[in-house]
C-alpha cells in the first residue's frame, strides 16, 4: 500500500495531489470558511460494543458462504436452520456488484427494513472502516507498532477513537469541530442546539467551542420544584418568590470560590437550565409527526432526533450533529440469541428515522450514519466472536449515492492479508476518510476538515464519494 | 432506629476512646506538603473539630446525621478508621436468602418475583443507610466500581438477586482483605463469569472451529488489575521517547484466554442444570480440566504456563502473574482515591497508598499499624487513603484542584442517612427502582451500564475548567441537561414528605427525621447555618446562604399552621442545600 505521508516527504506535495485529484481542493484551501447554507443533520448511530461486521454483511455466493459457514461452524450450530440459512439471507443488489467479482452479499431478514433502504438507493455500505494513522500492511501492522492507534481492541479507546481520534480522555470529537465550523454568527440557540446527544453526551459531540446539549425521549423537562400549577407536597405551595429563585440557586449565581469543580458545577447549571427553557419554548410549537416509530430504545432516541429536526426554524438552526447510540453488541457469548434481536432494533429504528425525514421534507439534508468501536473476529468462540478492527457500516439519507458498497468487503475467510489473526480485519478505509465524506457534504471547508482530521493528508482519499 | 443509632454512637464513642488514649503521643502535625512517595508527611493529627469530623465520615460512609459527627468529634481520625475496621460486617446473600429463599426468584405462585429486580440492590442501600460497618460498605461500593458487574435490565445479571449479592459479599468481605483474594474470589464469581462471559467458555475446539473467548483476558488486565499502560508508583504513565507504553499486546490476550476456559458451576458435569439445586447458581465456580486448555502453552506478559497445567493451577499462576505487576498498587490505589476522596491526587498522594499497598502495612498517626503485611492488604490501602495529609488537612482541600463532585447515589444515602429515614427499602418506591437512568439518580450500585461504570476515572469533561487544566472529574460524566432536572425531581420526591402515597403508592418507607430543622425553622439564618454544616462543610458561599434564607423566609408561618409551615420550611433548606453546587463538589 502507499504510505502517503512518505510519499508527500519523497516526492513533494504538490505532484502527488494533483495525481490524486486533491490540487484543486487544496488550492481553495486558504481562508475558505463553511458553507452554512439551507439546514444540514448529521446523525451518528453509535452501536456500542462493537458489531460483528462478518454477521451484518454475509457472504452470498455459495462459495464465500459456504468458506463462512464452515469457519463459523460453532455459530450455525447455535443459530440453527433458519436464521442465517442462505435460503432465508436477503440478497444485496449493489450497483458496483461487478467490483466484486463473483463474490456476493447479503444481509439476514432481521435486517430487512436497512437491506431495503441499500436496494432502493438510499443506503450505502462502506465497507472495511477502521481507526487509522495512514495506510499499513499487515507486515507493518505486526512490525511497527508506532504505525498504530493507540489501544486498539479496548473498547473505550476505540470508542474515543472512533469519535474524536484519540484514546480515552480526549477532549474533542470530529462532531464537534463539524459544529464548531458553522458557529461563525450563530446564536445563542444555533450555539446551543448545534451538537446534541440523545442518549449521552459522547465526546463526538464536543467542540472546541460547542458542548453537547443532553436531550430526553420526550423532550427537555423542568424541575418540579418549579412546578406553579400543583404544590410540592400536599399543604405545601411553594411561593411565586420563591420558584422564581430556583434558577439563580441551582447554577450557584453569586458563588465565587476558587475550585474548578464547583465552577464546572455551576456552569453545566447554568447552561442546562438555560437551553431546556428554549428547548421546551420551541418543543411548543411542535407539528407532530405521522411516521411510526419503534418504542424501542433507539426508536425513541431517533424520534427525538426527528421531533428536534422538525423545530429547527423554532430553534434557528442551519447546522445540527447528533449523537445516538445503542448497547449490546460485544457479543463474546450467545450471539446467536442476541445479536439478531438487535440488527432488528437498529434497522427498524433507521428505517423509521428516514421515513421521518420523507415526511419533514428534509431526507437530502439529513444524513444518518453507524459507528461502531471495532469489528469483530471471525473464528468464534464458544458461542460468540471477539474484538476486531475494521468493520463495515451503514449511510442513509436522501443525499447518500446509495444502493453501493464503498471501500472493501474482505473476504469472509482466514489468513488473507487483510487478516491481523482470528480473521480482526486491517482496515483499508479510515475513519478519518469516513468522516472527512461526511463533513464535506456538511459544507466544511478542507482547511476545516483538516484541522478537524488530523491524519487525514495520510490518505490518497479524502472523499469516498458515497455522499 | 434513633436509639439503634446512638447506640452505636456510643459503643463507638467508647473503642474510640480506648484507642485514642492507646495513641495519645500522636505528632504534632507538620507541613503537610512536604514529602515525596518513599517519606510520607506525618498528617495531622490533632483532636478532630466539627468541619474534620464531618468531613471524614462524608470520606469513609454513605453520610452523618448530626450524631454521628459528635460521635467521632474530638477523637481522631486514626480512632475512627480503626473502629471501622472491627464493625461486624453486614452480609447481603443472607438478607437476599430471607425475602427469596432457596435461591429462587420465583414467588410461590410461580410468578417471577417483581422483587427479583432489586432484592441485591435493596439490601445494600438498606446497609449504605442503616448499618454500621459503613466504612466496610463504601468500600465494597468504591470496589464495585472498579471490578464492575452490572443487573441493569439488558445485562445477564438482570434478576438474579442471589448471584448479585453473593458478589456483593464478596466485595464486603474482602473490603478489608487482601486484593489478591479478592481477585481469585471475583474470577471464580459466577456474576463475573456470567457477565463477562467466560462461564463454560470452553478451550479451542478444531471440530466446532471455535477458539477459547477472550473478554475477561482482557478485561482483567484492563481494569481489574494492571491498565493499559505501565504506570511508575505515583500512578502517572511511564513514558519511552514521549509515548507511553503498553502493558500488554494482543498475542498476550490469546495467551491469557486460554487461562479462563472450563469454569463452570460446582456441579458433576459442565453442562449440569443445576433447576434443582438453584444454590449452585450463586456458589463458587469450579473448572473442569476437560474444557479447560492444557494442550497448548498458555503465554502472556512473560509468563508461559506449560503444556498439562490444569485450570485451577493456571488461574493460580496467571492471577499471581497479574498480582505481582508493578502497576497494580498505583492502579487500583488511585482509583480507590478517586472514589473516597479526590478526583486528580497529587503524584505524591498516589504514591503514599501505593507504597501502603505495596507493604500491605500503614502506621497511622495514632501510632497503630494496621495490615497484615502481604501486598495487597486493603485496609493499609483504605487507611492510608483516608489518613492522608491531602486528604485531612483543611488548607489543602482548599486547593482549587482538590475534591470531587459527590456520586448522586450517595448524595441521596446522605440525605437518608443524616435525617435517619425509618425504613430504607425499595420495595414500594417506583422512583428508585431504577434510579440509575439520567432521568432519575444516574446511578445506582450493581447497574453500570457497562464493565465500565458509570464513569471513567480518566475522563475529562469537555467544555469545562477542570478540563482545560488537564484534570480529570469522572462524576461529571453524569451532569447534563437531563441528569440536573432528574436528581432535583428526585432529592424533591423524598425530601418533602408526603404521608400517606409517594409514587401513587402507600408511603411508608424513607420518612426521614427532621426535628432539629424544624425546631431552627423560625429562624432560616440559624437554619441555614445548621444545614451548611451539617451537609455542605461550611462551604456554601455567602451569597447563596443570603438567598436560601431569603427564599426559606418567603414561606410564612400562620398561626393555625404554624408547625406544618415550619417543616415546611425545614424541606425547602434541606431541599436547597442539597441542590446547591457547593454541595454537590465535596471538598
Amino acid at each position: 500500500m502507499i504510505n502517503r505521508r512518505n510519499l508527500l516527504a519523497n516526492a513533494g506535495a504538490a505532484g502527488i495531489l494533483s495525481a490524486s485529484g486533491m490540487g484543486s481542493l487544496l488550492g481553495n484551501m486558504t481562508a475558505q470558511a463553511a458553507d452554512s447554507s439551507g439546514y444540514k443533520a448529521l446523525v451518528c448511530v453509535f452501536l456500542n460494543g462493537g458489531l460483528d461486521n462478518y454477521d451484518t454483511i454475509l457472504p452470498y455466493d455459495t462459495a464465500s458462504y459456504d468458506t463462512f459457514s464452515d469457519i463459523r461452524r460453532a455459530l450455525f450450530d447455535a443459530y440453527g436452520t433458519t436464521s442465517r440459512a442462505r435460503s432465508n439471507l436477503l440478497p444485496l443488489t449493489p450497483s458496483n456488484a461487478a467490483d466484486f467479482g463473483s463474490r456476493e452479499f447479503a444481509m439476514s431478514a432481521d435486517m430487512a427494513p436497512l437491506r431495503d433502504l441499500f436496494n432502493s438507493g438510499d443506503a450505502a455500505i462502506v465497507g472495511n472502516i477502521g481507526p487509522l494513522l495512514e495506510p499499513i500492511t499487515l507486515a507493518q501492522y505486526q512490525n511497527s507498532v508506532d504505525l498504530l492507534p493507540a489501544q486498539l481492541f479496548s473498547h473505550n479507546d476505540q470508542q474515543s477513537t472512533w469519535m474524536a481520534l484519540g484514546p480515552e480522555g480526549a477532549r474533542f470529537g470530529w462532531g464537534g469541530a463539524f459544529a464548531d465550523a458553522h458557529l461563525a454568527g450563530a446564536s445563542v440557540a444555533e450555539r446551543t442546539f448545534s451538537a446534541i446527544g440523545v442518549s449521552e453526551s459522547a465526546v463526538f459531540l464536543s467542540g472546541e467551542q460547542v458542548s453537547p446539549y443532553k436531550l430526553t425521549p420526550g423532550g427537555a423537562r423542568e424541575f418540579r420544584v418549579k412546578d406553579a400549577t400543583r404544590s410540592i407536597r400536599p399543604g405545601l405551595m411553594l411561593p411565586a418568590s420563591v420558584r422564581s429563585q430556583f434558577q439563580d440557586h441551582f447554577s450557584g449565581a453569586g458563588a465565587a470560590s476558587s475550585s474548578l469543580f464547583l465552577r464546572d458545577v455551576q456552569n453545566i447549571h447554568e447552561a442546562s437550565i438555560e437551553a431546556n427553557a428554549l428547548f421546551n419554548g420551541a418543543m411548543a410549537s411542535a407539528a407532530t409527526l405521522t411516521t411510526p416509530f419503534p418504542s424501542t430504545y433507539l426508536g425513541d432516541q431517533l424520534r427525538s432526533v426527528a421531533e428536534t429536526i422538525s423545530i429547527r426554524n423554532q430553534l434557528g438552526v442551519r447546522r445540527q450533529v447528533f449523537f445516538v447510540s445503542l448497547s449490546g453488541f460485544d457479543t463474546h457469548a450467545l450471539q446467536a440469541f442476541t445479536l439478531p434481536d438487535l440488527q432488528k432494533h437498529v434497522a427498524d429504528a433507521i428505517a423509521a428515522f428516514y421515513q421521518s425525514t420523507v415526511e419533514l421534507g428534509e431526507a437530502s439534508n439529513v444524513t444518518l450514519f453507524t459507528a461502531s468501536d471495532f469489528g469483530r473476529t471471525l473464528s468464534a468462540n464458544s458461542s460468540g466472536t471477539d474484538h476486531g478492527w475494521g468493520g463495515h457500516q451503514f449511510v442513509v439519507g436522501g443525499a447518500v449515492q446509495g444502493g453501493r458498497i464503498y471501500g472493501d468487503i474482505p473476504p469472509h475467510d482466514l489468513g488473507h492479508d487483510l487478516d491481523i489473526g482470528r480473521g480482526r480485519l486491517l482496515p483499508t478505509t479510515s475513519v478519518e476518510q469516513y468522516a472527512a465524506t461526511l463533513g464535506q457534504w456538511f459544507g466544511l471547508a478542507n482547511s476545516e476538515l483538516n484541522a478537524a482530521l488530523p491524519n487525514l493528508g495520510n490518505f490518497a482519499q479524502s472523499d469516498l464519494g458515497f455522499i | 432506629m434513633k436509639s439503634l443509632r446512638t447506640l452505636f454512637a456510643l459503643g463507638l464513642f467508647t473503642a474510640v476512646c480506648a484507642c485514642t488514649s492507646a495513641g495519645s503521643d500522636d505528632p504534632a502535625p507538620s507541613d503537610p506538603t512536604a514529602g515525596g512517595g518513599q517519606n510520607p508527611p506525618p498528617p495531622v493529627t490533632q483532636a478532630l473539630s466539627f468541619d474534620e469530623s464531618a468531613s471524614l465520615l462524608l470520606q469513609g460512609t454513605f453520610g452523618a446525621s448530626m450524631q454521628d459527627i459528635g460521635a467521632v468529634e474530638n477523637t481522631s481520625a486514626s480512632a475512627w478508621v480503626e473502629a471501622q475496621f472491627s464493625e461486624p460486617m453486614t452480609l447481603h446473600l443472607p438478607r437476599v436468602l430471607q425475602v427469596l429463599p432457596g435461591g429462587l426468584v420465583t414467588e410461590p405462585g410461580g410468578d417471577r418475583s417483581p422483587y427479583a429486580d432489586g432484592a441485591a440492590v435493596d439490601s445494600f442501600l438498606d446497609a449504605a443507610v442503616r448499618s454500621d460497618d459503613q466504612l466496610r460498605q463504601r468500600t465494597a461500593y468504591a470496589l464495585s466500581q472498579i471490578l464492575v458487574v452490572s443487573g441493569a435490565p439488558s445485562a445477564i445479571l438482570h434478576r438474579r438477586p442471589h448471584v448479585q449479592a453473593a458478589y456483593m459479599d464478596i466485595l464486603v468481605r474482602n473490603a478489608f482483605g487482601n486484593y489478591r483474594d479478592l481477585l481469585e474470589e471475583v474470577t471464580y464469581s459466577p456474576a463475573m463469569a456470567l457477565y463477562l462471559t467466560y462461564h463454560r467458555n470452553e478451550k479451542a475446539n478444531p471440530l466446532r472451529g471455535s477458539l477459547p473467548d477472550e473478554n475477561y483476558a482482557r478485561e482483567v488486565m484492563q481494569l481489574f488489575t494492571i491498565g493499559l499502560v505501565e504506570l511508575n508508583m505515583d500512578g502517572t504513565p511511564r513514558l519511552q521517547g514521549g509515548r507511553p507504553i503498553e502493558t500488554y499486546t494482543n498475542d498476550d490476550i490469546v495467551g491469557l484466554s486460554r487461562v479462563f476456559t472450563g469454569f463452570s458451576y460446582d456441579a458433576p458435569t459442565f453442562w449440569h442444570a443445576i433447576e434443582t439445586t438453584p444454590e449452585l447458581a450463586y456458589a463458587p465456580l469450579t473448572i473442569f480440566d476437560e474444557k479447560h486448555s492444557t494442550e497448548v502453552e498458555k503465554s502472556f506478559l512473560g509468563t508461559t504456563i506449560p503444556v498439562g497445567t490444569g485450570g485451577a493451577a493456571s488461574v493460580d499462576i496467571a492471577l499471581d502473574a497479574l498480582f505481582n505487576h508493578p502497576n497494580v498498587a498505583p492502579f487500583v490505589s488511585k482509583q480507590l482515591i478517586q472514589r473516597l476522596v479526590t478526583s486528580n491526587p497529587k503524584p505524591a498522594y498516589v504514591a503514599r497508598v501505593a507504597q501502603a499497598f505495596e507493604s500491605g502495612s500503614f502506621t497511622m498517626p495514632n501510632g497503630t499499624t494496621v495490615g497484615e503485611g502481604r501486598r495487597g492488604d486493603l485496609r493499609a490501602t483504605i487507611a492510608a487513603i483516608l489518613l492522608d495529609a491531602e486528604a485531612r488537612t483543611p488548607a489543602l482541600r482548599n486547593d482549587p484542584a482538590f475534591g470531587k463532585v459527590r456520586e448522586p447515589y450517595v448524595r441521596f444515602t446522605h440525605w437518608a442517612r443524616t435525617f435517619d429515614v425509618n425504613v430504607a427499602q425499595i420495595t414500594n418506591q417506583d422512583t428508585l427502582w431504577n434510579a440509575e437512568t439520567s432521568d432519575r439518580l444516574s446511578q445506582l450500585p450493581l447497574r453500570a451500564p457497562s464493565v465500565f461504570n458509570f464513569y471513567r476515572p480518566g475522563y475529562a469533561a469537555p467544555g469545562t475548567q477542570t478540563g482545560q487544566q488537564g484534570l480529570v472529574a469522572p462524576e461529571l460524566q453524569l451532569l447534563d441537561a437531563t441528569s440536573i432536572v432528574g436528581y432535583n425531581d428526585v432529592m424533591a420526591t423524598y425530601i418533602f414528605i408526603t404521608p400517606g402515597t409517594r409514587d401513587g403508592r402507600p408511603n411508608t418507607h424513607f420518612i426521614p427525621d427532621y426535628t432539629d430543622e424544624t425546631a431552627l425553622a423560625a429562624d432560616p439564618q440559624a437554619l441555614v447555618d445548621h444545614l451548611d454544616a451539617l451537609l455542605a462543610g461550611n462551604r456554601l458561599e455567602a451569597s447563596t446562604k443570603t438567598r436560601m434564607a431569603d427564599m426559606i423566609s418567603a414561606i410564612e408561618i400562620g398561626d393555625a399552621t404554624r408547625e406544618d409551615d415550619l417543616l415546611g420550611r425545614a424541606e425547602l433548606a434541606i431541599f436547597l442545600a442539597m441542590t446547591a453546587p457547593e454541595y454537590l463538589v465535596q471538598r
